[in-house]
Parts: C-alpha cells; sequence; structure tokens
C-alpha cells in the first residue's frame, strides 16, 4: 500500500503565499474529496505535489512511501505513480495525441510497448469513456471542447494506472451523462486499489463515486479532516460554519473576488 | 510513384517542363550552378521535388497560366546565399514546401511575383536553426495582378545560441483589388542565448483588398513542459515532441516517403 504523506507544507507562488503548513495523508485504495472556498490552496496543493515550476515550496515535507518527492522532478513523480488531471489542460499544437500517450506509456516500462498493443488499449479505452477514436489522432487537446478535453485527461488516467490519482475539477465543463461516464471510469479504478483526491464544487461527482474521506482547505490549512458527511453539508449550507462552529475566520481574497466565477481557477484569478 | 528528370538544355542552363507520363518531377541540382530557370507547360499539374542546390546561385521558376505547381524541396547543406524567384501567371497556382535544415549561416531571398489575375502563391518554410547558425529569409510576395491571393507560413526552431529572422513582405500595388495577402510566422526559441525575429510587413498601396500578418515568437510554454512531464515523459523527451509537432507539418507537402522520413530524422536526430 503506498502512501504520500504532506507534513506542514508552506508554498507560495511569485511571492505570494498560497500555502500555510498543510499536513495530510493519502492512502492508496482512499477516495478523498478535497474542499474549500476558491482561492484557498486546493489547485496549488496539488500542482505542488505535481511540481508545478510555478509554486515554490518553502517549507515542509512531501512523500509518497519512503521517497521524498521535493527532491524529484515532475517526470520522476509520475512515474513514482502520481497522475494529476488538470483544470485546464493545455493545447499543444502539432503534438498528436495518440503520439504522446504512446510516450507517455513507455515512460513507464523498460521495453516500448508494441504498436498493435497500444492500439488495442487504447481503443479500449476510448470506447470505454465514449470518445470518438478520431480525438486520439488530433493534435493534443488543440479544438477540443471543454468536454472532450477532460475526457482526454481520464483517457490517460486509465492508460497510465497510478497509485494516486489528483483530479482537479474534472466534472467541470462535462454533462450529466458524461459525467456519469468519469464516475464509471473512476469507481472501476477505485475497486483496483488505487487512491484518489478529487477537487470539485459539485456534489454530483462526489454522490457518484462515494468518497471515503472530506478535507476541507481554509486559508492555506487542512480545516477538517473526517467524514464524507461534510459534503453534503458544504453543498447545502456553504462554508459559513467553519467560521461558527470551528472559530476559523474564513479570509477574503484581498484582490477582487469578483473575477472568480464557478469554472475558474481561484488562485489563478487571484494573483493575476 | 516516380519522379522524372525533365529536359535541360546546357546552353540556356534550363529545365522544360512538358507533358510527360508522370506529373512528378525531380530537380536535382547537384552538378549545377549558376541561375537555374525552370519552365513549365501551361495548363497541366506539376510537382516537383528540388534537392542539392548548394551550388546553385539562383532557382527560378516560369509558372505559366492555368497550372498548379508544387514544390517541395529538403535543404539539408551549406548554402550562405539561397536565391529563390518565381513569376506567376493568370490563374495559377505556386505552392511550396521548403524544408530548412540548411547547416550554415543563410541568407534567404525570396521573390515570387503573382503577375496574372487570379495567381495564387502558398509559401510554406519550417527552419531548424541552431549550432551558432545565423540565418535571415526575406520572403516577398507582390501582388501584381488583379484578385490575387497569397499566404505565407514561416514556422521556425532556433537553439543553441542561433539567430533566425523572418522576414515577410506583401505587397499589394495599386489598382489591384480584390487581392488577399495574409502572413503567419512563428519562432520557438529554445534557449536564452539564442534569438527569433519576426518581421512581418504588408505594404498595402490599394483600398479593396484583404490583408493580415501574425507573428509569435516565443520560448517554449512552461505550461505544456508541465503537462508533458506530469504524464511520466521527461523534459527532453517533452521539448522534443513539441519541437517535431512545430516542424513536422511541411512533411505534407512531400509525396515521397523517404523525403518524409529523412526530414523525421532530422527532426528527431537533430534534438
Amino acid at each position: 500500500m503506498s502512501k504520500l504523506v504532506i507534513k506542514n507544507l508552506h508554498a507560495e507562488v511569485e511571492g505570494k503565499e498560497i500555502l500555510k503548513g498543510i499536513d495530510l495523508v493519502i492512502n492508496e485504495g482512499e477516495t478523498v474529496a478535497v474542499l474549500g472556498p476558491n482561492g484557498h490552496g486546493k489547485s496549488t496543493l496539488l500542482n505542488v505535489i505535481m511540481g508545478h515550476p510555478k509554486y515554490i515550496v518553502t517549507e515542509g515535507s512531501i512523500f509518497l512511501d519512503d521517497e521524498n518527492l521535493l527532491e524529484m522532478t515532475t517526470d520522476e513523480r509520475a512515474r513514482k505513480g502520481l497522475f494529476l488531471g488538470m483544470q485546464n489542460p493545455s493545447e499543444i499544437p502539432g503534438v498528436i495525441n495518440s503520439d504522446f500517450l504512446r510516450a507517455a506509456v513507455n515512460s513507464r516500462n523498460e521495453k516500448p510497448v508494441s504498436t498493435y498493443k497500444f492500439y488495442k488499449s487504447l481503443d479500449g479505452a476510448t470506447k470505454e469513456l465514449k470518445m470518438p477514436f478520431d480525438l486520439a489522432t488530433r493534435s493534443l487537446n488543440e479544438g477540443f471542447s471543454g468536454g472532450e478535453k477532460k475526457r482526454n485527461e481520464i483517457l490517460q488516467l486509465l492508460l497510465l494506472n497510478p497509485k494516486i490519482a489528483m483530479l482537479d475539477e474534472i466534472d467541470s465543463g462535462l454533462d450529466v451523462d458524461a459525467i456519469q461516464v468519469v464516475a464509471d471510469t473512476i469507481k472501476k479504478l477505485q475497486a483496483t486499489g488505487m487512491g484518489f483526491m478529487v477537487i470539485s464544487h459539485y456534489a454530483r461527482l462526489f454522490d457518484l463515486i462515494q468518497p471515503t474521506r472530506a478535507v476541507v482547505i481554509v486559508n492555506g490549512k487542512v480545516a477538517i479532516d473526517g467524514d464524507p458527511k461534510y459534503i453534503k453539508r458544504i453543498d447545502q449550507t456553504g462554508y459559513e460554519f467553519i467560521k461558527t462552529e470551528l472559530g476559523i475566520e474564513i479570509t477574503k481574497d484581498e484582490n477582487n473576488m469578483n473575477t472568480v466565477s464557478i469554472g475558474t481557477c481561484g488562485v489563478k484569478e487571484a494573483i493575476k | 510513384m516516380e519522379r522524372i528528370v525533365p529536359n535541360y538544355d546546357k546552353n540556356l542552363n534550363r529545365y522544360l517542363v512538358l507533358e510527360s507520363s508522370s506529373k512528378y518531377f525531380l530537380l536535382d541540382l547537384k552538378e549545377k550552378t549558376g541561375k537555374i530557370e525552370i519552365a513549365i507547360q501551361d495548363g497541366l499539374d506539376f510537382d516537383f521535388l528540388l534537392i542539392n542546390y548548394e551550388n546553385v546561385e539562383e532557382v527560378h521558376f516560369d509558372v505559366p497560366e492555368n497550372v498548379n505547381v508544387n514544390v517541395a524541396s529538403l535543404m539539408h547543406f551549406d548554402k550562405k546565399d539561397l536565391k529563390i524567384t518565381a513569376d506567376v501567371a493568370k490563374n495559377s497556382t505556386f505552392t511550396t514546401y521548403f524544408a530548412d535544415f540548411i547547416t550554415s549561416d543563410c541568407k534567404g531571398d525570396i521573390t515570387v511575383n503573382l503577375n496574372g489575375e487570379g495567381a495564387i502563391c502558398r509559401w510554406h518554410l519550417a527552419s531548424l536553426t541552431e549550432k551558432n547558425e545565423h540565418k535571415e529569409f526575406a520572403v516577398n510576395i507582390y501582388h501584381n495582378a488583379l484578385n490575387t491571393y497569397s499566404k505565407m507560413d514561416n514556422y521556425g526552431v532556433v537553439r543553441d545560441e542561433a539567430k533566425l529572422v523572418f522576414a515577410g513582405i506583401g505587397k499589394i500595388s495599386n489598382g489591384m483589388h480584390g487581392s488577399k495577402a495574409h502572413q503567419n510566422a512563428k519562432i520557438m526559441v529554445f534557449d536564452k542565448n539564442s534569438n527569433g525575429i519576426a518581421k512581418p510587413v504588408l505594404k498595402i498601396d490599394e483600398n479593396d483588398v484583404e490583408a493580415s500578418h501574425a507573428a509569435v515568437v516565443g520560448k517554449i510554454n512552461d505550461e505544456h513542459i508541465f503537462y508533458l512531464t506530469s504524464r511520466g515523459l521527461t523534459e527532453d523527451e517533452a521539448k522534443r515532441l513539441i519541437t517535431f509537432g512545430y516542424l513536422k507539418p511541411i512533411i505534407k507537402g512531400f509525396e515521397d516517403e523517404e523525403y518524409k522520413e529523412e526530414i523525421i530524422n532530422l527532426i528527431e536526430g537533430k534534438m
């Protein structure tokens, strides 16, 4: 069983501290719902775990089993079994999706996968996700609709089979049917023992994938780490109870919060 | 598909391209020097593969009325001065795919004259500039007739302390209404000691026209690298894939599998 252990993690972006001492343990086999108001550090946490160069870790540690992730490059972390399904997957012109997927699969294998075997698994995965196969032969995410990009993220998750998958608003831009398809895939992977950290603003996805824990990040720290029943409560009543019951003042960003809306990343907007 | 070598007139230094059993012609200029002219019969479509012209001063295409000419050229040699010219007559299309893997400094001077009504030029250049090379390509397209159309695409990758300049000029002369001139230049700069410059210029002396230009010079997007490396590709692999994607589209102009393959090998091998 793999275990991701985060201790006293502080991280900043462009001189602004976003994470202010995160303590969190994620076990393989768990599905953790990551909640919290916009701009409080959810996406930042996932990006820092994956090693995004924009974020600078100023204090603390992240270990996967006995290995120090902070000493590894992003690709090494990926090969150790981490995956980040992105909120806004990059569009990369000229890079053919299937060429990229094959290179990604091969990065994990000592011997390159045979062309036949690769296309067979790609064909199976695209069918499972009800994706048109031609998406695999187009430029990576270029001209993809929002929903197609998100399905392409799940396609990669299926093919790469990580130990712990982090999904950042994987359900935004998906219609009801597509959310069901994505949830079915996640459930299948849960059954294999894959661990999940899932950010979403909507209870629908969580209803379908049944997280085993809920973690609420407020002011760059973990305010709640516990029962998944918090998901329903937050969905119905918002974050007000964190102040009234836990006594944690929810910091409003000093920047204009009006620019932040559902479907945009709070941190990205806040640091503009 | 077999390529035919067109008739060559030694005295005039001229190839005469006539109707034959194939529309595919090979212009292998290995032993040639001076200005080479390619004169084409009207009314037919021709596809040229142009290679080995390192010792040639100028390559000139004379494109008559009502023809579609496709020129694919692999430039993989030392060449300080490159000169390509073309005159395009009425209702003809001159389409080029130049793959620049020139291994020296190079000053490229390209001029296409759209001399007849409805003449079209679709210009494509992909350049890999590296290892202290300094390359400058000036691509001039002159709209000298009514309702002429040009689309210029220059793509480049510059790395290892090299310098690449694309200067594109689209000129629509007075009275040549209904003409359209479009330009697109993109240069990806790999390292901070390399330099990429795009100078798109439109000289328009007529009101009833359509013209546009776009120029992008930049380093590889960090988000793109992060995206690819987050899937397990090393940074070098990610850069190779991105570069490949940048230059590879030029091969769509090549009909010959061996040249497609050679270009792919040049892109991959050099990275």
